[in-house]
Formats: structure tokens, sequence, C-alpha cells
């Protein structure tokens, strides 16, 4: 193997040439018609929306890391961009809203441009002769899902550039003799690039999961090599230690930072962040709210555990149980979180008029609902949706006027130790002391929990009592507290501040709970166990007649599997053959092939098989990463293979030739799907080489004239309603893995 | 050539151990071990060195096996009392008893029902049920129901999971004895599992893990005693053990499904036994090593899955009749059972006749009225604006729709056609006369779904026949003769190839709230799958309801049916439950499970383990581990701290539990479903072992351990004479075969103390295991370790 690095200035001119046109060839095929379709496609839908979002300001939420986002939103805020447009619908246009789409859509275009030259000198620090190299770099330009990917407003192309990135700067790295500057440089590298992979998209967790079982691996043979003193190991282990721990973490929060700066208005995530959090933003801040309690207060109570919320009510009634008015989790500001705090003993005196008498620890209540004069009441009866023995349904209850029952009253418990110390362990103050309700007679606690209820209560969250409850989800705080007779001067209070670590830290949670939360099926996910074979693709945009489709180069899809399942079955039979006494292990070329070849096959393993793990929904571009090492592993191998058994320059070159020139054209017969172009029914019911392949043919005219005329998309003959086939082909793709929408906050329809 | 008895007197315990291979009773391989000979480099000059330890002399072996004995017994009899102590109480349902109660009580009157766990430990408390001759008439429906006035055998219930859970504590003691450690070891992890409350609190009560926990000590004794016989493979012992240990790994996975964890260790185990018998240096043919391969694939994986195979069949046998597990099967399942309304009134369709078609998950039936769609949606789409198709919930007129032939039949000939799966037909709704469609038209609330409409006669006569045509698809796949009831199917458009779905959400105003009915372009969702509920104004020879003969299936159908079902609900339990916990907390004790509550008395039933011997032995796994690491690590700079046979020991011996701890654990972080504290259980016992594995490391005498028999060695060493091969290479590897390795004073000095403290906190906390007596506040307080969450203490 090289010692020295592959770096393009170091390099002989011969390669610098097989760089600079592959390059050049990628330039053309990448971006070919980039501004084609113009209109939304797939999840621009999201990311061309967070940059509006990151331009405007407004606060959003997202399962992914901010890095990729910033990136789009710098090239559309570069190229002008204001910020106006929605991107809401696959399909809607982009020209006619004078959407700088282009240059946003270049950004991922590049880095997939780029990839390809850090594949080729990738290739050449595993040791592979140019022609080889060329070989694997012109695989990963002519791979269909990987052109496709890169050519929209995507993070998956940034993600595969990253990766890519990390194993050129890793497989220099292991080229370098140790504490040389260039060995600092390539971990350094290698840091910042882990750092980078992760910010784009969690599943870079993968590629530092490579990275570090090869560390390990490393530091274990270092350990065995007894020429390396204590103190020198000692100093390998930290250095790899600062820059592939520390980089990569600085950096990541790093990008937070930026995301929290570039977000200072309120926006649609509001919702799912804690209420500390929310007071951070603009305009959200909270208004200094009275401190102390008091009865006939009109107060909001707020669930501390779960976002849901407010106690809410509204003029609607439960379908089930007791069918009286529905009690719930409201997100929102909105009057009817507003509660009157009534003495239990006391419901006929006009608790507004008189001056306050503070609420104590342990003081029995009843809570009005402000806008319809009910009161909470709980009863013996199950919950609308958990029908557990230990969940009794709590409504709201009675009448104007009515002056209630004995369910109506519930105990005030102050929890001391979630409580400020002080005054706020004593009385409750709003805000500062967390409490429990506890229903007087059945002796249950007022408890909400994430489980939404059905439509009729627009999917806000169940509220119940509960008899075994856990405890967070039973404490409960005032969040706004209003009392007439308190003076002018009373004693206020308001959210503490929250700094960035703690920001950083809530955001991260919040994004790993929504990303677990993501398990509703999608028409166009699939699972892993698809991905090696190429069982189906995504729809990305249909419209007048043609499509995009994401799809894969399958040639180059099934020779790098059939490259995987070959190491796979040869490390088996060597492994096996070895304890049978076989000494294949001290041939240098089978060290070299199960060394180099191994690493990249582990790489694959790595960015695939977690994939296994998740619950939820997964998508076929999830398996690009792993893609990259496959054909890099299988370049490899045939390097091998041409070096030990074809060693005839002539042969090589026929050989690597027809590889690349079936690549090609598999990559032809599919490019129209990647590039939106003019196809028939016929040729594209040709191209459909697996069954499973589920673009739909019917889009396409039999003949290719029809696109000349410029009434297509209402003279066409192909299926008699057009209006309504593009309403619903192009509307198709609006919920389009939303993967937002599904987490988003209900709204009331009050 | 096996001994019969394991007595160590047998002549060439003088030998010295010399020998590189001292494998331990559950140590991979009778051969050396492969990777000190390959990793330490001859050139090592000070080398792997070994501890040799005085054999013992025959009368001290004699009596080092009455201490055993006698303390066997009385670990036994303490085992008995401490499970069987207020058996009676309390006299009601308890916890999970609901559960298993009801499922022994389905087994005694044959009433089919579904669960997620397998049949084995719920059809053992069937049998007890049906000795003691109880008709099952008890549902056990809630927590604290009374079983002395309801007349419940629930004495001869709990006995079958304490006579379990006393036994569990011996047969720990006895996996101790022989994998070779000593007296002071064996009682250390005995007394962990002895005096744990909540081994007590789990295995006196009607639930699975009694069996469970059982039978999964049993593997590994059975293992551990199967290792013992390695030198002497093929022997009639050696076979017993191996069978053995099949049956006892069948018996587990046939309880709950976390059996198969015990699989996983045995498993693992096996898997580097056969890698060290397929070493070359161990000088097995490959037709030796195959045989060694195939005896233990079909021991333990082709027997114990007949086994488990053959409970089914037991449970398959037993329910018969009809009952509340019938809707969890499909209805050709439904029809095996006696009683079953599907199989009573299912009638066959034909040809027009007028049916009204249910969905199944939303039971709203397909419904048409004169209403159109509005011309624009809220959101701005437009609709087709035909005729409203929807899902309404009760029995209308409207619902009723004749089912053509998408050819027709003459006039003449049209009555008694049947209607099979595969066909492709057409819908007529009779009170509007017209005829069920669907197109490429957006549905009201799914942008990606397509509308249901329907048009007049002229149109599904002329243009839009196509679209007018559904195929039958039947939920099985057959082109059998359509059914009401039983025949489960979806609704195909036959162009388009979307499938009829409905969904909860209600339509607006103007459709009246009912259902939306759209075409769902995903046609395999099972939610697509409706039912034909009737068939309306029936009045030939078909309206007789004639009993029908319980039909047959194939057994392997059934059981595969029912497998997929189990798995499919097990993966739903996800809710959430107050006590439920997550691995994380387990090996720390942090928190309980509340199983019952009285209030006038103040007792309560909660399900905590003995924190210290929870602690103790969780910190023995750390101090293992730690060891591991470090040997590991000081070995790759060729620093031999341990002595070489003191080390293949604690691998093969301490590894093996280390592993089955692991495999008991680890695996629960990957689980979705909710999980509790007793999950934790098998792994604690697993961590039991390890605890007195470390204890004789530390304390013990490590030098003198049971391996092979002289006799076995011998024969071996005859064998590979007979074969030409280097005897000497035989000769080396053999040890004595002492057994009883004599516990020290210190080792019996630290076991005493542990044994006394752990004795004393379960005897703290003994009111919470038995349910007696009532506490007072400040003695609830004083029981308030960690986070227990206890009732009254306040």
């Amino acid at each position: 193997m090289a010692s020295t690095s592959t770096k393009f200035s170091t390099l002989p001119a011969k390669d610098k040439a097989a760089i600079l046109s592959i390059t050049g060839l990628a330039v053309l095929v990448r971006l070919y018609k980039i501004w084609q379709p113009s209109s939304v496609v797939f999840d621009e839908v999201h990311f061309g929306g967070f940059a509006s979002k990151y331009i405007k300001g407004r606060y959003f939420m997202d399962v992914h890391p901010p890095l990729a986002k910033l990136l789009i939103t710098l090239a559309g805020y570069l190229a002008g961009y204001d910020g106006d447009f929605d991107f809401k619908d696959i399909g809607k246009d982009y020209i006619e809203a004078g959407v700088p789409y282009v240059a946003m859509r270049l950004l991922p275009a590049t880095l997939g441009v780029l990839v390809i030259p850090l594949s080729f000198l990738t290739l050449k620090a595993y040791g592979c002769t140019s022609l080889t190299s060329s070989l694997g770099a012109l695989l990963v330009l002519f791979e269909n899902a990987l052109t496709t990917q890169s050519r929209f407003i995507l993070l998956d192309s940034p993600l595969v550039f990253f990766t890519a990135l990390t194993a050129y700067a890793w497989a220099n790295f292991q080229n370098q003799p140790a504490f040389r500057s260039s060995w600092y440089w390539y971990l350094f590298l290698t840091g910042l690039s882990l750092g980078a992979t992760v910010s784009v998209k969690w599943v870079g967790l993968f590629t530092i999961a490579w990275v570090g079982v090869t560390t390990v691996t490393g530091l274990w043979h270092l350990l065995g090599d007894l020429s390396v003193s204590p103190k020198q190991y000692v100093k390998h282990f930290f250095w790899r230690a600062v820059f592939l721990i520390g980089v990569p973490v600085i950096f990541y929060m790093l990008m937070f930072g930026i995301h929290f700066i570039c977000l200072v208005n309120p926006g649609d995530g509001d919702g799912f962040m804690s209420s500390e959090f929310q007071a951070t933003l603009n305009n959200k801040k909270m208004v200094d709210t009275p401190a102390d309690v008091a009865f006939g207060s009109h107060i909001t109570i707020r669930h501390l555990n779960t976002q849901g919320g407010y106690l809410h009510s509204h003029d609607h009634l439960y379908p089930t149980g007791s069918k009286q008015q529905q009690i719930t989790l409201y997100p929102h500001k909105d009057d009817n979180n507003l509660w009157l705090v009534e003495n239990a003993t006391e419901v006929d005196v006009d608790m507004r008029a008189l001056p306050p008498v503070y609420l104590r620890d342990g003081d029995v209540i009843r809570l009005q609902h402000v806008s319809t004069n009910r009161r909470l009441h709980s009863h013996d009866l199950r919950p609308p949706v958990t029908e557990a023995d230990w969940q009794n349904e709590v409504s709201a209850y009675g009448y104007k006027g009515f002056a209630g029952d004995a369910n109506d009253n519930f105990r005030i418990e102050i929890l001391e130790s979630k409580s400020k110390p002080g005054k706020a362990q004593e009385y409750v103050r709003a805000i500062e002391t967390k409490f429990r309700l506890v229903h007087t007679i059945t002796g249950c606690v007022l408890f909400s929990h994430k489980v939404k209820l059905p439509s009729w209560a627009y999917e806000q969250q169940e509220v119940t009592c509960a008899k075994q409850g856990t405890l967070p989800n039973s404490i409960w705080y005032i969040e706004y507290n209003e009392h007439p007779t308190l003076p002018a001067d009373a004693e206020k209070v308001n959210y503490p501040k929250v700094g960035f670590f703690k920001k950083f830290a809530e955001l991260q949670s919040v994004m790993w709970e929504t990303n677990a939360g993501l398990i509703a099926s999608h028409t166009w996910d699939s699972r892993p166990e698809a991905w090696p074979y190429l069982r189906r693709g995504i729809n990305f945009w249909v419209r007048d007649h043609k499509q995009v489709y994401l799809i894969g180069n399958i040639f180059i899809w099934w020779l790098s599997t059939a490259g995987l399942v070959i190491y796979a079955l040869f490390k088996i039979v060597t492994i096996l053959r070895w304890q049978r006494g076989y000494k294949d292990y001290s041939l240098p070329s089978v060290q070299a092939f199960d060394s180099t070849v191994g690493t990249n096959f582990v790489a694959w393993a790595l960015h695939y098989f977690p994939f296994y793990l998740m619950k939820r929904q997964l998508f076929l571009h999830h398996y690009l990463p792993a893609l990259y090492f496959a054909i890099l592993g299988v370049v490899i191998a045939w390097d091998l293979f041409c070096k030990k058994v074809l060693r005839h320059r002539a042969i090589i070159t026929a050989a690597t030739i027809g590889i690349l020139a079936i690549a090609v054209y598999t990559f032809v017969m599919l490019s129209p799907l990647a590039y939106a172009e003019p196809w028939t029914k016929y040729q594209c019911e040709n191209a459909k080489l697996m069954k499973h392949w589920d673009f739909d043919c019917n889009v396409f005219p039999t003949d290719l004239s029809k696109y000349d005329s410029s009434h297509i998309a209402n003279v066409s003959s192909v299926d008699g309603s057009v209006v309504e086939a593009s309403s619903t082909a192009t509307s198709s793709f609006q919920s389009a893995k939303d993967t937002i929408g599904e987490a988003l906050p209900p709204r009331d329809e009050l | 050539m096996a001994p019969k008895a394991p007595t160590p007197e047998k002549g060439g315990k003088k030998t010295k151990q010399q020998s590189s291979a001292s494998a331990g009773p559950v140590s991979s391989a009778p051969a050396p071990d492969t990777s000190t000979v390959k990793a330490e480099e001859v050139d090592d000059s000070s080398g792997p060195i070994y501890l040799v330890a005085k054999p013992l002399t025959p009368a001290e072996a004699r009596r080092e096996e009455i201490y055993y004995n006698v303390a066997l017994f009385v670990i036994t009899i303490l085992s008995f009392f401490t499970r069987f102590y207020m058996l009676f109480h309390p006299d009601q349902v308890v916890f999970d008893e609901v559960h298993f109660g009801k499922f022994a009580s389905y087994y005694l009157q044959g009433t089919y029902f579904f669960d997620v766990h397998p049949p084995f430990g719920k059809l053992l408390f069937a049998l007890v049920g049906w000795l003691v001759g109880y008709d099952g008439a008890f549902l056990f429906d809630n927590i604290g129901d009374g079983y002395t006035h309801n007349k419940v055998p629930y004495l001869a219930y709990r006995a079958l999971p304490a006579l379990l859970g006393s036994l569990t504590v011996p047969v720990v003691f006895l996996t101790m004895k022989h994998s070779g450690y000593s007296l002071a070891a064996c009682l250390v992890s005995a007394a962990l599992v002895l005096f744990d409350n909540g081994h007590i609190t789990q295995t006196r009560l009607i639930l699975l893990d009694a069996t469970l926990i059982f039978s999964m000590s049993c593997a590994l004794y059975s293992y551990v005693k199967f290792m013992r016989y390695r030198n002497s493979p093929f022997s009639q012992k050696w076979w017993q053990w191996l069978l053995l240990t099949g049956l006892a790994l069948a018996c587990t996975i046939s309880t709950k499904y976390v059996g198969a964890f015990t699989f996983f260790t045995i498993g693992l185990a096996v898997i580097i036994d056969l890698w060290n018998l397929l070493d070359i240096d161990n000088g097995l043919s490959l037709k030796q090593f195959a045989q060694h391969f195939f005896a233990r694939a079909f021991a333990l994986i082709a027997m114990p899955f007949m086994i488990y195979l053959f409970f089914f069949q037991v449970h398959f046998w037993v329910l018969n009749k009809s009952g509340p597990g019938d809707d969890f099967m499909s209805p050709e399942f439904q029809e095996t059972l006696g009683d079953n309304e599907l199989a009573l009134l299912a009638k066959p369709i034909n040809y027009y006749d007028t049916i009204a078609i249910k969905h199944k998950d939303t039971g709203a039936y397909l419904h048409s009225h004169s209403d159109r769609y509005p011309l624009r949606y809220d959101d701005g789409r437009i609709s087709s604006q035909g005729q409203q198709v929807t899902g309404y919930p009760h029995k209308d007129a409207n619902n009723n729709w004749v089912i053509l032939p998408a050819a027709g039949f003459p006039e003449n000939d049209r009555l008694g056609h049947p209607v099979n799966g595969g066909d492709i037909v057409q819908l007529y709704h009779v009170v509007t006369g017209t005829y069920l469609l669907t197109h490429d038209v957006a549905s009201p609330y799914y942008p990606t779904n397509q509308e249901f409409t329907t048009v007049s006669p002229e149109d599904a006569a002329g243009p839009r026949h196509n679209d007018t045509l559904f195929e039958i698809r039947l939920s099985n796949g057959k082109k059998e003769q359509f059914r009401t009831k039983g025949g489960l199917f979806k609704l195909i458009h036959f162009p388009t190839k979307v499938a009829m779905w409905t969904h909860t959400k209600p339509l607006p105003d103007w459709a009246y709230r009912q259902q939306e009915v759209n075409g769902n372009k995903n046609a395999q969702q099972l939610s697509n799958t409706w039912l034909v509920d009737e068939i309306v104004d029936l009045k030939d020879d078909r309206m007789k309801v004639e009993k029908k003969k319980v039909k047959q299936l194939p057994f392997m159908k059934k059981w595969l049916e029912l497998q997929i079902a189990m798995f499919r609900h097990n993966n739903a339990l996800t809710s959430s439950h107050p006590y439920a916990s997550l691995p994380p907390e387990w090996p720390f004790m942090l928190r309980g499970v509340s199983f019952w509550t009285q209030n006038d008395t103040r007792s309560q039933i909660y399900l905590v383990g003995n924190p210290l011997g929870w602690w103790f032995a969780t910190s023995c796994l750390a101090v293992l581990s730690g060891v591991f690491v470090a040997d590991q690590l000081t070995r790759r700079r060729r620093y031999y701290v341990l002595a070489e046979n003191v080390r293949t020991r604690l691998y093969n011996s301490a590894g093996f539990f280390l592993l089955a701890w692991a495999a008991h654990y680890f695996p629960f972080y990957i689980m979705g479903r909710q999980l509790f504290l007793h999950h934790y259980l098998p792994a604690h016992l697993t961590s039991a072992l390890v605890a007195g594995a470390l204890l004789d490391f530390f304390y013990g005498n490590p030098g003198v351990f049971p391996v092979a028999y002289q006799a076995a060695a011998a024969a071996s060493t005859k064998a590979a004479a007979k074969k030409g091969q280097v005897v000497e290479s035989v000769v080396h590897r053999l040890q004595p075969p002492t057994m009883y390795p004599p516990s020290s004073l210190i080792s019996y000095a630290v076991s005493g103390v542990i044994i006394g403290l752990i004795f004393g906190v379960y005897w703290f906390f003994k009111p919470f295991t038995y349910g007696d007596p009532g506490l007072s506040v400040p003695e609830v307080l004083m029981r308030k370790w960690m986070n227990f969450d206890l009732h009254f203490a306040k």
C-alpha cells in the first residue's frame, strides 16, 4: 500500500488528467438540466420549506441535525431568496414564484459531483491502480440513485459526500507514519468530516461506529506491538480521542449553535419544546405573571412531563363513557385553557371580589372551566382510549349556576422536591410550584400521557385520573395567573432563562423521540431487506407526462451486492480452512484482500444492518451510504483480481471497459426517470426490469412526438381524464414522507 | 466407558497438571485451548505458569461428599419452606394471576383463547386443575377477586410454581457443584436465589415464571453435566445429558419466548465447543466432526422443536370449542372450533343476491345515498360530483347491494350461480339504481386515494364499464366459494388495483358525518378487509341453519397461523403500564412492582428482589468483566498474571455464566414491548452463578478442579493410539479426577458473612413477599429503599 497520502497535488500527471476528465464528465452528467422539473419534488417540500423558515427565522422542529439544511439555506440566501415560498405541495411551481431553486439544488448537486474525485482518491489510497480507481469513480458517477438524489433539495447528497470524505481521510490516515504532520492532518480531517456527517443526518453515527470499530482494532494491534512503548501508546490513544471524539462533538454542537442563532422567532416547531425553551423565542416571551395563586384566580394549568400543553376543555362531549364534556391537553394558548379556582367548601362565594386567599398545599379546590362554566370532574368510568382498570375518565360537568358535586373536588398536593425551594413549597405559586391534583373521593390523580384521543377530540392528548399513574405524568403547574384583587405591585414570576447547553440537550431528546415516533407506514417506504437487490424505488414527482422516480443502477447495485456475498463466503471459507490447519493467511494477497476489502465490507455492514433495528419508516435512499462502501469494496476486490489473476493489461482494460459499458448502458436506460425527460410508454415498460418497480408507465405517451404538442396536458389520449389524473397523481405526494406533519400539534377547531 | 458415578477415587490422581488443557466443566473442548497454543509464542521464555494443588485423599473426598449432600439437603428444605410459607395467603387474585388463572380455566372448559405466550406453562396449570377435579368455572376477572367463596383450588394451582421454584434452588447448587466449585461457593450461589424475595414472590403465584426459571436452570445444569462427559463422546451418559439439555430447552421456550435467550446461551457455547472440535490440532476427522455436529443439531434444535410443536398440538386438542380467542384467528381456523358462530351462520353467496357489506375493523356498512360529493372541498381540490359512497354503522336499506357478474347471465338462468374468490363482479346499489365505481379522482380526505362513487346503468354498461369492475379477493387467497361472515375479502378495483377502504374520521356535514370510503393504493393493508354481513331477503334453501360438522385443518397450518398471530400481537404490546420498567434499572434493583394490596390490614405484595443480593451479584458481574478486560490487556503486553489453568477455568466456567447472564439480559434492550422487573429473574439466577464462581476465584483453592475422568482419558488415548496418532498429545491433557475442591477457611468465612447479610435483608423485606403482616407507616418508610413505590407509606 502506498505510504504517502493521495492528495491531488502529489498525483502523477496521468492521474490528474484522469481525475479532471472524470470530474468534468460528472459535472455534465449530474448537472444536466438541473432546472428540470421546475416544481417541488418529493421532500423538497420539507427541506426547501426549512430553508424558508431559516431565512424568516421561524422556529421549526425536524428530526435531522442542521448542517445540510443550513448549507441549502445559504445557497438560497446568496441567490437572493427571500423565504416567501412555502414548498407546501409536491408539484408546486417554482418559476412563477421566482424561487432560486436552481441555486439551492446546485448545493447537493455540487457535493454529489465532488464525491466522484473523492472516490478516485480513496481507491488510490487503498492501493488500486489508476485504471480501477477510474472505474470505481465512474461506477459512482453512473449510479442512478446517487444521481437522482443529488439533483434535488435533499439531505442525502451532503450525507454521502461527508461520508465519502470521511472514508477518504480515514483511508489516508492508515497510510501515514505515526505522529507526522500528515498523520495529524488526516486524523483531524477524519474527525471533522465525521462531525459534518453526523450533523447532516443521525445515520452519520454509523460512520462514527465504523471509524470507532476500526480505531479500536487498530489500537488493539498497537497494544500487542511491544515496540510501541506505553508512553507512545498513550499518545496514540490521546490524539485519536481528541480528533475522533472531541472534534466531531464540538463541530456538531457548533451547528446547533448556528441553528439557534438563526431561529429566533416562534414558528410551527414550538409545540415540541418545553415552555422554558419557547420563552427564549421572540414574541413568545411570556409576560410576567403574578406569583401567588388565590381562590378566585383565573389560571392555566400545564402538564410538566409531556409537551401536550394546557389542561383544556371545549364544548364537545365524549362519545364514550359518561358522554360528558371532553377534557384534553391542548398545546396552544387559547381561552379554553382558562380555569377558575374555587374553594370546594365555599362555591357560592365570589372569590374574585374578595381580597386574595392564597392556595396552600392540601387545599381542596374545584376547577371551573371559564368559558363553559363546567367543572373538572371525575368518576368511576373508563377513559375513552386507555381502558385500564386503574384509569378513570375525567370530564367537565355541570352548568352555570350549578353548585357542583363532590366528584368535582380535587386536593392540591405540592411536590416539594420538584418545586422551587422556599415559599413555592408551601403555597401554590405560578411556574415555581409543581403539584398533583388528587381526586378526593376516589384518590386517583389527574394524569396525562402521550396518548392521542381520536378525531372527535381533534387528536388532542388524553387526560385521565389515574390510581397508579407514574409520578412524572401526574405533575402539573400553573403558567398563567390572574386575580382582580391582587395588588398591582404583587410579586411576578417568569420562566427561568435557559442556556445553550440546556436548549441543545432538550432539542436532542425531542428529535430522538420524534424520530422514534415516525412509525406510520408510507406509500413509498421500504424495509432494509429489500434494498440490496433493489426491489423497489420511490416515486418523487409526476407531472405533465414526466416522472422522477428514485431507482438505482441495477447493474451496479447487483454487482456490489454480489461482491459482498462473495466476500462473506470467502471469509467464512478461509476461517474454516484456518481452523483446519490451512495456511491461506500467510499469503500477502489474502491478507491485503482481507484488510482493504474487509474494512469496506465492515463499513457497509455498519451502514446497513442497524436499520433492521429501526422501527421508523425507512426509504430506499437510506441505503446510499452503504452502497457507496459496497462499490468501493467490490472495486478494490476487482483490483486485486486484476493484479493476481487477469494480469495481462489488455485483458484488464477490456474487462474494465466491458463493466463500464454495461453500467453506462443501464444508467442511460433508466435516466429519464432521474432527469424527468420525455419517455415513451414502450421505453418505460422495457426499462422495468423487475416486477416490483412501480413507476407508472401509463403517465408516458405512446409516442415521443406527443411532447411537441403544446396542449399535451389536455389532448393526451393516454388516459381519458387528464385533469383528474394529475390532480390525484401530483397531489398523491402531498403527504409524501410527511415527517413533520405526523408529529405536528393538531389544530383545535374551536 | 464413562464412570457411572463421579467418584473421585480412580487412580491417576497423582498426575501432575502440566498440560495447557485445563478445560472446566463447561469448557469448550477436550482439546487444549488453541488460543493458548497459538498465541503463546514458543520463544517466550517466561511462558505460561500453572498452579498445582495437592489432591484430596480418599477419606477427605468422602467427607467432602457428605458435606455437599448435607448442605444440599438443608438448602432444599429451606427452599421449600420459603416458597410454601403462607401459600394460602392472600386468597384473592394477585396481579397476573388474572391472566394465567383465567387461561387454566379456559383449558379446563376447552374454550379457545388467544395469548402471546406458548402453551407449556399454561398447560401445566390446567393439568393441576384437572388433577384436582376443577371445572374452570371461575374466570379470574379482577385482581382482588376472592378465591375461597368462588371455590377455586388456588392452593393446588400455586403449589405448582412453588414446587418448581423450590426445586430451582437445589438445581443451582448442583450446577455449581458439578462445575467443580467449593462448597462455600455453591452455598453463596444457592443462597442468592434461595433468599431472594423476587424469586420467591414470582414463583409462588399463578404465573409462568417459575416454570420458565426452573426449565432454564435445568438447561444450564444439564449442559454443565453434558460437558463433564465431553471426553467420552457418544457414551450413554453423554447422550443422556445432551438430550436432557434439549428437553429442558424445549420446556423453557415453550413457556415463554424469552426462553430463546437460553437457547442463545447454550447455542453460543455449543458453537464455541464445535469450533474447538474443528481445530486441526484436536485430531478429529471431518467425519467425526460431522457426527458431533449432527448429534448436537438433533438434540438441541430438531428434538426441542418437535417438543415445542407437540405442546401446541396438545393446546389444539384441548381447546376444541369456540371461545374468546376466536376473533384473533382466520375464518378457516374458527370453523375447526365447536359452536363457532361463523361456522354456524356462514352462507354461500350466489350472483344476484342482495348483500350488506361490512368493514371488518370499523364495522361500518358500505353505504350510498342520492346526495353527491360537493364540487370543491375546503382545500380547493375538485371532486367528480358523483353520488356519495360512505361507511354507515347502522342497518339501512341503503346498505343493500346486488352482486352481479361482470358478463351477466341470461335472464332465465340467474339463480344458483355461486360467486367465487377471484371473480370479477359489479355491485348494484338497490335504492338509487346505480353501480359502484372508483376512478382516478382524489377522495375527499386523502389526495393519495381514489374516490368511490356510483354511476347510472347506462354509464355502467357503456363508457364507464371497466371502472365498475371489482375483483373479490379472498383474504386466504383461495378461489373457493364466497360466503357471508367467514369470507373475509378485499374488493380490488379491476383496472386500477386499488382496494376499497374506510376509516373512522367522519366526513363533513354534507355526508352526514358518515365514514369516508376510498380506494387505497396500498392494497396489501389489512385494514382493507371487508366481509359480507348477510344476504338480505334470503329465501331459498340456504335459509336453514343447520348444525355443521366441525372442520379439520392440518396441524402445521393451524400452528403457523397461530404463531404469526402471536408474534404480531406480542410486538403490539407497547402500551405503558404504571409498573413497567426498563432494563438499565434491573441489575440495581431500583424499583419493584406492586402486585396486591389490602387496605384494612395495610398489607401488600410488592415484587422486589433482595436488594443486597442483587447488588452483590451485579458487582460480581462487573468485577469478573474487569478481570477479563485486565487479563486481555496485560497478556497483550506479554504479562502473565494469572496461572494458565486458573485462567482457562475462569474463562470456560465463569465466562460461560457471564455469557449466560449477558444473553438473558441485553436482548431486552432491543425489545420494544413493555417490560417488567420479573424479566430479569433468569439473568439474576445466572449472576448468582457468577458470584459463586468469583468467590472461588478469589478465596477458593483454584488449582484443584475436576475435569476429565481417567477412564475416559485412557480410552481416548487408546483410540488415538489405534489410529497411529501421537499418543503423547492426548495423555498430555489428562487431568486428575479430583472432585470437590475443599473450601478454604477464609472462603467459608466470607460466604458465611454474605449469606448472613442476604438472609437479614430477605427477612427485612419478607412482609412484602408474603403479603403479611401489614406494616405501619414508619415500618413501610424504613423499607422504602431506592425508588420503591410502596403503598401505605402515608
